[in-house]
């Protein structure tokens, strides 16, 4: 049942796509790279080396790990303890 | 409960259909989320020493951005290849998921040849796993790391042996994808890694 919802969704994601994915995973890496030696101020870098590292897992988790498509469930049981770290590095930074 | 519906309800457990879900990739899942919080709390330990204890300027300028960003390079190639590997046994080419397989398993060697390299020169600049809190910290987050990216090329060969002797079909890429579940959160987790150790 399973196996085969997934295969259905599979085949609707070409293997284009997944070039696409790693070519953009590529640039990011490619601009990370650049801008650790630029001398941009250090909480603008922090940011964007943030949010750029985010885009990144978030383009590997939905399109090559099939979350994107994929039941619900499998998202909530990466995303509720990745919330639950957040929270403690969050407090752990207050403190 | 008749025992006919009883029969009926062990049919689909062992179908693996109880929940509606696949119970493979679900323990895979529910393994991946314990595995956020056993890399979490390594990150949080590295993270509270960086800030707390600052590294020496000597200890920060030994690290190897451009070679670490090359590494990640690779193993982002190699999530690529096994999602082509999966895709191709979807679609009953046993021969392209070997080949995917292969490749992956090189690319996941040529990391941790990289990774071993990096260490080497960090040990001839004195940052060591006893050098300093940072040194410990580091080597330990980026050590659990490479042990999971070893563990993940055991699991190749097995793919790969599997593949060989045709377990796997387009009705039957459980195995496949289950490994590709792990790899690819190996992968995530070194982006992590990668921008909190050498790029913050």
């Amino acid at each position: 049942m399973d196996n085969k919802a997934t295969h259905s969704a599979e085949t609707s994601t070409p293997r284009r796509t997944y070039a696409l994915v790693f070519l953009v995973l590529v640039i990011i890496t490619a601009v990370e790279v650049g801008l650790a030696s630029t001398a941009l101020s250090r909480g603008l870098l922090t940011t964007m080396f943030l949010s750029l590292s985010f885009a990144k897992a978030a383009l590997v988790a939905g399109f090559y790990m099939h979350l994107n498509h994929d039941n619900r469930l499998y998202t909530y049981l990466l995303v509720l303890p990745a919330i639950l770290l957040m929270v403690f590095l969050t407090l752990l930074i207050l403190s | 409960m008749t025992t006919h519906s009883s029969a009926q309800h062990e049919d689909h457990f062992r179908a693996g259909h109880a929940l509606g879900l696949n119970h493979l990739k679900l323990g895979m899942w529910l393994f991946l989320a314990s595995e956020v919080m056993f890399f979490g709390s390594l990150i949080a330990v590295f993270l509270n020493y960086k800030f707390e204890v600052p590294p020496a300027l000597e200890e920060l300028a030994a690290l190897d951005v451009t070679l670490v960003g090359l590494n990640t390079f690779v193993l982002l190639t190699s999530s690529f290849t096994v999602v082509l590997g999966l895709s191709a046994i979807k679609q009953g080419d046993r021969g392209g998921l070997i080949r995917y397989m292969l490749l992956t398993l090189l690319l996941g060697a040529i990391f941790l040849g990289g990774q071993g390299y990096e260490f080497t020169q960090l040990f001839a600049e004195g940052v060591t796993l006893t050098s300093s809190l940072y040194g410990s910290s580091f080597f330990t987050l980026t050590s659990f790391h490479g042990l999971h990216v070893f563990i993940g090329l055991l699991w190749v060969l097995i793919v790969l042996f599997n593949g060989l002797r045709g377990a796997y079909s387009p009705d039957n890429y459980d195995g496949v994808e289950a490994f590709g579940l792990y790899w690819h959160f190996v992968d995530i987790v070194w982006i992590i890694l990668f921008t909190i150790i050498y790029l913050i």
